[in-house]
């Protein structure tokens, strides 16, 4: 009765029915409107350190990327819908030679600084000879990584030409480096390092402010080439190092998301508190962390020692137990696990450490080491970083591991800064080391692990000619299957038949955002996030 | 009393110079590169030629006498240098986070003596009483208690039930008032409870010793009545030992809120200088080890002028 009263009569039911008339107009429209991009909004996210400078030629952090990519533009870029796909940003297209010697850029045309001047070929060049060429006290931190190029040219204000020494299979990927962005060549001439301490880009958003300590803000680029891009006014990278503050500043609204990642319990704990509020992404990452052994000291002098620490890890058991209380997880050789040049599981399982039958792997670590004289095991110290997260988790793990086979192992965290001095200066035993890359590619995963004469972060110090020139060999191997062969038996060298260093667990990413922030998908690489173009606030 | 501020200002020039000595030493002794730090510790693959090339553009290769020598001739020229992680001049990045810290510092320092003062001396006068246990137990807990736990509650207790948390960017206080207070009071109260702990306390006990004197004695058999007895011969006494208390906190509180700084996500001058020391920034340490050691001679100084006016006794002359 009281329902009736309530909706009953004439007036009450025709409202009702207008209503279902506009909903059944609406309907299907409803949900494909909602997910139209909207302009406007000023987008807040966390970055959990500050650049070092301004100036991503000479950087190699997040810290510099995430605030101040937005001011500009690459020549190619990875389409992070689409990755490894490869489309021009500054480029309009590309022509590569059969004999993969050449490639020719065309720059978009009406393409404009932030000071109102057009782009030219002249500036990608520029931009690029800083890179691979840089003029005496400019650092380029990314110049052996171009070591194929031998010129960059512009023969007209539209075209690029990248002349190579050897063919490189990589050399497109490598160029859509997010740390590759283009200058204008009128201020390098006259300055070359005028962009580690000022802003002069073509990116979707003008530099607004930087307070230091606490913020980094830009506004849109009215002029920006693509049209009706940015959709964002304005954006607002906060500086908030602590976790709790993180958590804090994400749960109050204050933060739309952080783009680097969270681990497992920060993602609970915004998902109990904010419900549907908060979407998380998860996905593969590109970093790792690996066990190191100086080789100089013994016993790890021994390669049967080595191959006993290795084969006493359970990684497949690790990875899942540890992935719920840390944001790692796959167990994987030198190459992403599921990435183009990533052993196969079955592959892997040939491995030293790889079986899944760890009491079996344990059984035969057991035997190495009393065929190395030390049956009751033995006593090293592991260096770690004081990152809690995931170096903590990893060393806590290995510790538990290893005292399985009888190792008594002194787990010492340091701060960054001694951690990075001990390995530098060969003072310790094993450590606890990472890797971060932007792209999957050998070239740069690999080059870890050339001679100590040949890479600055090989800490083991070993001399390895093979490893060096399997590393040469696979960069200037066209095709894929027998570039994977050569990779392949680097891997298995520095893993399994030498033991250089151990592979524990891969990363695995955790965005959190609000639901209001769109056109936002999860990179494998936090390095690639974010050039904010096409992200914008439904709300 | 001119020339002893005049000799005491003069002497604060060699302990400052033993300061810079000590510290210049110290930072290099800490094992650490910054060079590896910032090229290095994002795991990225970099040559060595790139990091000798860093190190030579920073002035690292170069003897430490001859680094100590480059940085003394700036100081007699009051250029502090620019920082080695940032390239931004020492006195910028200093002067971004003085005013947040200094603010905050007063704000804390109102609070603790606005709090100390009136609970410590009424707990002497009623010694013994329920209000002397209440105001022992508040000083008690709030010894007990640290400030970055203080805060840390009082952060869940917000975004519990308001889902609010104080802005995380500073506003100066002349810009929007509302919103500088809406942020730094919070960290004010934290840090102000712990602070006004200890300075009821020692106002408690000076304020019981002088409670005790033969010239508080003689005051009442005077007739003079409490008002004056307590405010004008007790408290004025009493509050040397605090002084020097409240000098010395203040001073820290310039520098040494790190733990806070980090639970309200602060841009202070504590935070700054963790970020300089995990960085190996070894200029912008300099610096600000200078700042701080300067602060607390000068908290000294001033302490100490401050006691000639309280009591009529001392004299510098």
């Amino acid at each position: 009765m009281r329902r009736n009263a309530a909706w009953g009569g004439a007036p009450w039911r025709a409202v009702a029915l207008l209503g279902l008339l506009l909903a059944l107009a609406v309907g299907p429209a409803g949900p494909v409107g909602a997910q139209q991009p909207r302009s406007g909004g000023t987008l807040n996210y966390i970055v959990e350190a500050e650049p070092p400078s301004f100036d991503a030629h000479r950087e190699t952090t997040f810290a510099m990327l995430h605030p101040i990519r937005p001011h500009y533009n690459l020549l190619v870029k990875f389409d992070l819908q689409n990755y490894p796909k490869v489309v021009g940003d500054l480029a309009a297209s590309w022509t590569i030679s059969k004999d993969g010697l050449t490639y020719t850029f065309k720059v978009r045309q009406g393409v404009k600084f932030h000071d109102g001047s057009t782009l030219t070929s002249a500036d990608v060049k520029a931009s690029y000879d800083k890179i691979i060429f840089p003029p005496e006290g400019v650092i380029s931190a990314r110049q052996t990584t171009y070591h194929m190029v031998k010129t960059v040219t512009a023969p007209d204000p539209q075209t690029v030409v990248f002349q190579l020494k050897f063919a490189s299979p990589g050399f497109l990927e490598n160029l859509a480096s997010p740390f590759n962005w283009i200058y204008k060549a009128e201020i390098l001439a006259r300055d070359p390092r005028f962009y580690e301490r000022n802003i002069m880009g073509t990116g979707p958003f003008r530099f607004g402010e930087y307070v230091r300590g606490s913020h980094w803000a830009g506004r849109r680029n009215p002029d920006y080439f693509v049209q009706g891009r940015p959709y964002l006014d304005g954006y607002r990278a906060l500086f908030i190092g602590s976790p709790a503050a993180q958590v804090a500043a994400i749960r109050s609204g204050q933060a739309h998301m952080t783009f680097r990642g969270v681990a497992p319990a920060q993602r609970d704990e915004l998902t109990t508190s904010l419900g549907d509020r908060i979407v998380i992404q998860e996905g593969p990452w590109l970093c790792n962390n690996i066990v190191i052994f100086n080789i100089k000291k013994k016993p790890f002098d021994d390669i049967r020692v080595r191959k006993a620490v290795t084969l006493g890890i359970d990684r497949w058991g690790g990875s899942k137990a540890l992935s719920l209380i840390a944001f790692l997880g796959p167990v994987g050789g030198i190459m992403r696990p599921a990435s183009p040049f990533a052993m196969k599981t079955d592959e892997l399982a040939k491995l030293a450490g790889y079986n899944r039958n760890i009491r079996a792997a344990r059984e035969e670590a057991r035997k190495l080491l009393r065929e190395a004289g030390i049956p009751e095991g033995f006593s090293f110290t592991l260096q770690n970083r004081n990152v809690q997260m995931p170096y903590e988790p990893v060393g806590v793990f290995l510790v538990d591991q290893w005292r399985q086979i009888g190792l008594n192992v002194r787990h010492v965290q340091s701060e960054t800064g001694p951690y990075l001095a001990n390995f530098r200066a060969g003072n310790f035993e094993a450590g606890v080391d990472f890797s971060c890359d932007f792209v999957d590619d050998p070239d740069v995963q690999l080059a870890k692990f050339l001679s100590a004469d040949l890479s600055a972060v090989n800490y083991g110090g070993y001399t390895d000619r093979q490893l060096d020139l399997w590393y040469f060999q696979q960069a200037r191997t066209s095709d894929k299957a027998k570039r994977a062969q050569i990779v392949h038996q680097f891997e298995k060298r520095v893993l399994s038949d030498q033991i250089y260093a151990i592979y524990v667990l891969w990363w695995a990413r955790i965005v959190p955002h609000w639901r209001q922030v769109r056109g936002y998908k999860i990179s494998i690489a936090h390095h690639l996030d974010p050039d904010l173009q096409d992200i914008w606030l439904s709300e | 009393m001119s020339r002893y501020v005049v000799t005491r200002f003069l002497l604060m020039i060699p302990t400052l110079l033993a300061v810079a000595v000590l510290i210049f030493l110290l930072v290099r002794v800490v094992p650490g590169d910054i060079v590896e730090l910032r090229l290095v510790s994002g795991g990225t693959y970099v040559t060595k030629d790139v990091i000798q090339a860093e190190r030579a553009r920073l002035g690292l290769n170069k003897p430490i006498w001859n680094q100590f020598v480059d940085w003394m001739v700036g100081l007699v020229r009051l250029d502090f240098g620019v920082s080695m992680w940032s390239g931004d001049k020492i006195t910028h990045e200093i002067a971004i986070r003085l005013q947040l810290s200094l603010e905050l510092a007063i704000l804390a320092t109102i609070i603790a003596t606005v709090l100390a003062i009136p609970l410590g001396t009424l707990a002497a006068v009623r010694r013994g009483t329920w209000i002397d246990q209440a105001v022992q137990l508040f000083s008690v807990a709030g010894l007990a208690v640290p400030s970055f736990w203080l805060g840390i509650l009082m952060i869940l207790f917000f975004l519990t039930y308001f889902d609010w948390l104080p802005p995380l960017t500073f506003t100066p206080l002349w810009q929007n008032p509302a919103a500088n207070l809406a942020q730094l009071i919070w960290p004010a109260l934290a840090v102000g409870y712990r602070y006004s702990a200890v300075a009821a306390r020692m106002t408690r006990s000076a304020m019981l010793e002088v409670l005790r004197e033969d010239y508080i004695r003689t005051a009442w058999s005077k007739g003079l009545n409490r008002p004056v007895i307590l405010w004008r011969h007790a408290l004025r006494n009493a509050l040397l030992p605090v002084t020097t208390v409240i000098g010395l906190e203040f001073a820290f509180l310039i520098g040494g809120l790190v733990v806070t700084e980090q639970v309200f996500n602060l841009n202070g001058i504590g935070k700054l200088i963790v970020d300089a020391i995990s960085h190996r920034d070894y200029t912008l340490i300099q610096g600000l080890m200078l700042l701080v050691a300067a602060g607390y001679i000068l908290a000294n100084f001033i302490v100490d002028i401050v006691y000639a006016w309280l009591d009529p006794r001392i004299s510098y002359g």
